[in-house]
């Protein structure tokens, strides 16, 4: 292959300044144009580009001919995993494509944009890709194609708000180039991992792109709706991309049912709403280019002047802060010895299940705060944002006072997260807010700063004056400033408790809005709920917009309920009304309230097992409890199982009642320090490659109910992370499961390089394709053919 | 898609079911999935009609997609064309699941088998309206053939997600070890044959799991 360096003359005027006058218009379809030229289904568009690269030239000579500005790169899918079969280096074929643009151009002033497409591999928690080594692919393409010289980076066509982001940061932090991202969405306004419109801007427009858009999948006709949505959120430039309509098979060919001279109409239209940056996708062609170029000549671009608007959010959720939002506090170990012990243990369940009940109860958003001086808070930060984002489409507050720990938060967030906090120091400030700018957060300012707390509600305005201002230096609006005036204990500085309150209102003459933690107020006090109440009704009226409380304090919540009734937020008072709709009658399909602990669990009510095992914490000390009733109850389970009286979901459903038990025995155990009832530790993993991990869930709930501390790697574990925590931790048991024959291989590696470390560790099996004599070929100690089989195991060896 | 019927008696057969009596509680969970699955799926399918070209396997015409294999050649020993289809859950049945993983693992597993059933429903569904579409000419279709049957790799997932478009038409993809995203999904050949055929029942030897596999012991089939 030679290739031929070209100057180009172009190189001058950046693309950025271009689009604050003009109206950019970029070409159509490249695969579409391929196609018709005889690439077939599932060839690789990409290799094209070395093989035939006159094909590809003459298509972007079409393109500039038809009047497009910028060309985009023959680069949709030049990664390295769909790369990965092909004769020819990613590296090869981008640089191929992007001389092949060069050449094309010529002596012309248009543009070369890097067409990033999506990896085609979805990301965790969805697939089995981890964001990290989504960034590291994305960031191979940047940098070859800022070698070759391209003018800009297009990101498009992607589903995934996650995928987008690691895609974004791989362009700027490797690029100093202008970034345009595009998403694709269905009709019902949604793309298919679930992006809203919303969503997708809050998130874009705060990681500091150029411009942001949506394009494919539908017709220019289909797509108006969700553009105007777009539009009306958009502070930045928008941008559209849209299919030449609806695909229709004809003659085993797509045809597309939107002839050039539509879309061009709505090309103009698009334009005249607001739209600065517009071309074509599938289906279109230099035809349906030109036409469009003709119709829009001399048109000027739109300046809508969108304001920012007050908000964080998930893929899936925006939340406007447009009325009181709850941020949940319980993610936090200070004062919690169980949740420190979770941290600890790495027992990330426990802090899930702390986020599940806060959602249940209504928080809108969670305080998410995992700091404790014996663990890795940066890593565990990582692995709890994660997993909430992973069952929960709930927007988190990073909390921490290390800059590692927040930017490590917030680069594995999916959305947009608010950040908790900075104060008034200067030092502090110029540390945290640059991190924030960069990931496009909101930012809690504390009142205080290196004088402490200020005593008058001027003093605090003034440090709040201070923080807005220094983050609008760092280019965060102050809509995303969210001043906490802090709360001081009434039975210390009683004088200042008004003081708080006064500064609350003062402060949202800034244009900010306010978070505040209420429960400090109470400290030292009888009857405290009485006073958090009272203090948070106050503060409610002074218009706090976003309380750090405790969700599942009933009375608080309706504290809300009623401030939004009597200050007329709450017109007609539904939710008021909704509220309380159902309250005082007695759920009625509870007759057997008078089990005893054995029975409750015997027919798996696990609503019914807390409140017993505390009563019988009452008379028991908490190990007798398991040996008199938890024990002799999951047997005569179990024994029913086998007797095929009862089948797999009850026998879960026990489990799980025995699970909730013990969560109250835990917390009895723990305040008495007393002795662990830990039968001894198992590993389980499902192996590297598969992500079937329900079999081995249902395992663990089983070894736990049966005391067996379980260290769950998850799935898709490699062999080094079970290799490493087996010779960390005093563990004689590895249970290993895959569903799938190609992942028995990493099975039986996975038990060779176990063997190799710790010769005395045991090892049992299971999954659907497993069989006793394949477990024996691998090498497995034991072949588990169901949940009971490893309880009996695990027995076996913890004797 | 008009609403689907989800069989209780498939989900329970996913679920272990061999005629233990059932409590209420359970009993009412698996009511309240097979309701919530119906809310949460968001099916979708996307299917294309290939000739076949026979050679050393099967290369399906204009693509570079060719099916190998001792199994998918008797399978399609008499067909001239073959439908290929692609159908998935989306991906909130898949969240759900999780979720409920971490809430009650039993409820996950009952929503899992009711995912499960649902996926093969939306599957039965597409092909009777393909079968209507072939009958037309007086021709039928063989039953749906996956990769991972028999001796058809898995290795086949990708490829035929490339010639169906299934990213882009259905947000349908596969990891890298070939387990289809959303989880819920299905890809499937089916033959295009003379509506007089008739299709031998395929039998269980040669299954991995031939002598463990509780269907059999029971005097049934699991379906494949």
């Amino acid at each position: 292959m030679t290739i031929v360096a070209i100057a180009r003359e172009a190189e001058g005027v950046d693309i950025r300044e271009r689009l604050k006058k003009e109206v950019l218009v970029f070409d159509g379809a490249m695969g579409t144009m391929l196609q018709t030229r005889g690439l077939k289904l599932g060839e690789l568009p990409e290799v094209v580009n070395i093989e035939k690269p006159e094909m590809v030239r003459q298509i972007h000579r079409d393109y500039i001919d038809a009047g497009a500005m910028i060309i985009t790169s023959n680069t949709f899918g030049a990664n390295e995993l769909k790369l990965k079969n092909s004769p020819y280096g990613l590296e090869d074929v981008i640089h191929a494509a992007v001389e092949n643009a060069k050449i094309a151009i010529g002596h012309g002033d248009n543009y070369i944009a890097l067409d990033i497409g999506p990896i085609g591999e979805l990301l965790e928690p969805m697939g089995s890709l981890k964001f990290e080594d989504a960034y590291d692919i994305f960031k191979r393409q940047v940098v070859q194609g800022v070698k070759d010289g391209v003018d800009l980076i297009l990101i498009e066509t992607m589903t995934d708000l996650y995928e987008a982001k690691a895609a974004v940061l791989a362009a700027k932090e490797n690029s100093s180039l202008p970034v345009f991202a595009t998403m694709s969405f269905e009709a019902n306004m949604r793309t298919f991992t679930g992006t809203t419109p919303l969503s997708m801007v809050m998130t874009l427009e705060g990681l500091g792109v150029d411009a942001l858009g949506i394009n494919c999948s539908l017709g220019p006709k289909e797509i108006e709706p969700i553009l105007d949505e777009i539009l009306s959120y958009s502070k930045i430039p928008v941008m559209v991309q849209a299919n030449a309509g609806l695909p229709t098979i004809l003659d085993k060919r797509p045809v597309y049912n939107v002839l050039a001279e539509e879309y061009a109409y709505y090309g103009r239209k698009f334009i005249e709403k607001g739209v600065r940056i517009i071309g074509g996708c599938c289906g279109t062609t230099d035809e349906y280019i030109r036409t469009m170029s003709e119709k829009i000549r001399g048109l000027k671009p739109v300046f809508l002047g969108m304001e920012g608007r007050s908000g964080v959010c998930t893929p899936t959720k925006a939340i406007s802060i447009d009325g009181v939002k709850v941020i949940g506090e319980r993610i936090n170990p200070t004062g919690k010895k169980l949740f420190k012990e979770a941290l600890k243990g790495g027992d990330i369940d426990y802090i899930l299940r702390e986020a599940i009940e806060q959602v249940e109860a209504g928080a809108h958003i969670l305080d998410v705060n995992v700091g404790l001086p014996e663990i890795d808070e940066e890593k565990m930060m990582v692995d709890v944002v994660k997993e909430i984002q992973s069952i929960l489409d709930v927007p988190l507050q990073i909390d921490s006072t290390d800059p590692r720990v927040i930017e490590a938060g917030l680069r594995v967030y999916n959305g947009k997260a608010i950040v908790n906090s900075v104060n008034g120091e200067d030092q502090v400030l110029d540390r945290i807010l640059p991190i924030v700018k960069k990931y496009g957060a909101a930012i809690v300012g504390l009142t205080l700063d290196e004088r402490g707390i200020p005593d008058t509600a001027l003093g605090r305005y003034k440090i709040a004056e201070k923080i807005v201002r220094k983050a609008e230096d760092h280019g965060i609006a102050r809509g995303d400033v969210y001043i906490d005036c802090l709360t001081l204990t009434a039975a210390a500085q009683q004088k200042e408790v008004r003081e708080t309150l006064d500064a609350l209102r003062l402060v949202k003459e800034l244009g900010v809005k306010t978070v505040l933690g209420v429960s400090n107020v109470s400290f030292g006090l009888p009857n405290r709920k009485l006073i958090n109440k009272t203090f948070f009704a106050a503060a409610l009226y002074q218009g706090l917009d976003l309380p750090i409380i405790n969700p599942l304090d009933k009375e608080m919540m309706d504290t809300i309920l009623a401030s939004n009734l009597l200050w007329n937020k709450d017109r007609g008072g539904n939710e008021y009304l909704a509220g309380h709709r159902g309250r005082g009658h007695k759920p009625l399909d509870r007759p057997d309230r008078d089990l005893d602990l054995s029975d409750i669990i015997i027919r798996g009510i696990r609503e019914d097992a807390k409140e017993a095992t505390s009563k019988l914490l009452g008379e028991y000390e908490a190990l007798e409890i398991v040996n008199k009733y938890l024990i002799p109850a999951l047997d005569t389970v179990g024994d029913r199982y086998e007797k095929e009286i009862i089948f797999l979901p009850q026998l879960i459903q026990s489990a799980e009642t025995v699970k909730a038990s013990f969560e109250i025995l835990k917390e009895s155990l723990a305040a008495s320090s007393g002795p662990s009832i830990s039968r001894g530790k198992v590993l389980l993993a499902t192996v590297k490659g598969d992500i079937h991990d329900i079999g081995k869930n249902i395992v663990k709930v089983l070894l736990e109910n049966y005391n067996f501390q379980v260290i769950d790697l998850g799935k898709d574990v490699p062999i080094e992370r079970i290799v490493e925590k087996v010779q960390g931790e005093d563990i004689r048991l590895v249970g290993l499961s895959a569903l799938m024959t190609t992942t028995v291989r990493s099975m039986e590696e996975t038990i060779a390089e176990l063997r190799k470390v710790k010769t005395n560790i045991k090892i049992m099996v299971g999954g659907a394709v497993l069989n006793r004599e394949y477990a024996s070929m691998i090498k497995a100690d034991y072949y588990g053919n169901d949940a009971k089989e490893a309880v009996r195991i695990a027995k076996e060896i913890y004797k | 898609m008009s609403k689907l019927e989800i069989d209780r008696n498939e989900v329970l057969r996913y679920l272990g079911y061999r005629n233990q009596s059932i409590d209420e509680a359970t009993d009412k969970i698996i009511d309240q999935s097979i309701e919530e699955i119906g809310d949460l799926m968001e099916a979708r399918y996307v299917y294309k009609f290939f000739d076949l070209k026979k050679d050393d396997g099967f290369l399906l015409e204009g693509t570079n997609l060719r099916l190998g294999g001792r199994d998918i050649k008797g399978h399609l020993a008499e067909a001239d064309s073959c439908i290929v289809m692609g159908v998935t859950l989306g991906h909130r049945v898949d969240r759900a699941i999780r979720y409920y993983e971490k809430l009650s693992m039993a409820r996950a597993m009952i929503l899992d088998a009711c995912a499960s059933t649902a996926v093969e429903a939306v599957c039965d569904r597409v092909n009777e309206d393909l079968l209507d579409m072939v009958r037309v000419n007086k021709r039928t279709l063989t039953s749906r053939y996956s990769p991972g049957y028999g001796d058809l790799s898995l290795d086949m997932q990708s490829p035929i997600l490339d010639v169906l478009g299934a990213k882009g038409s259905i947000g349908l993809s596969a990891t890298l070890h070939n387990i289809l995203i959303p989880r819920k999904s299905v890809t499937a050949i089916m033959g295009i044959v003379d509506e007089d055929y008739r299709q031998a029942d395929a039998d269980c030897i040669g299954c991995p799991k031939y002598d463990d596999c509780s269907y059999r012991k029971g005097g049934g089939r699991c379906g494949y």
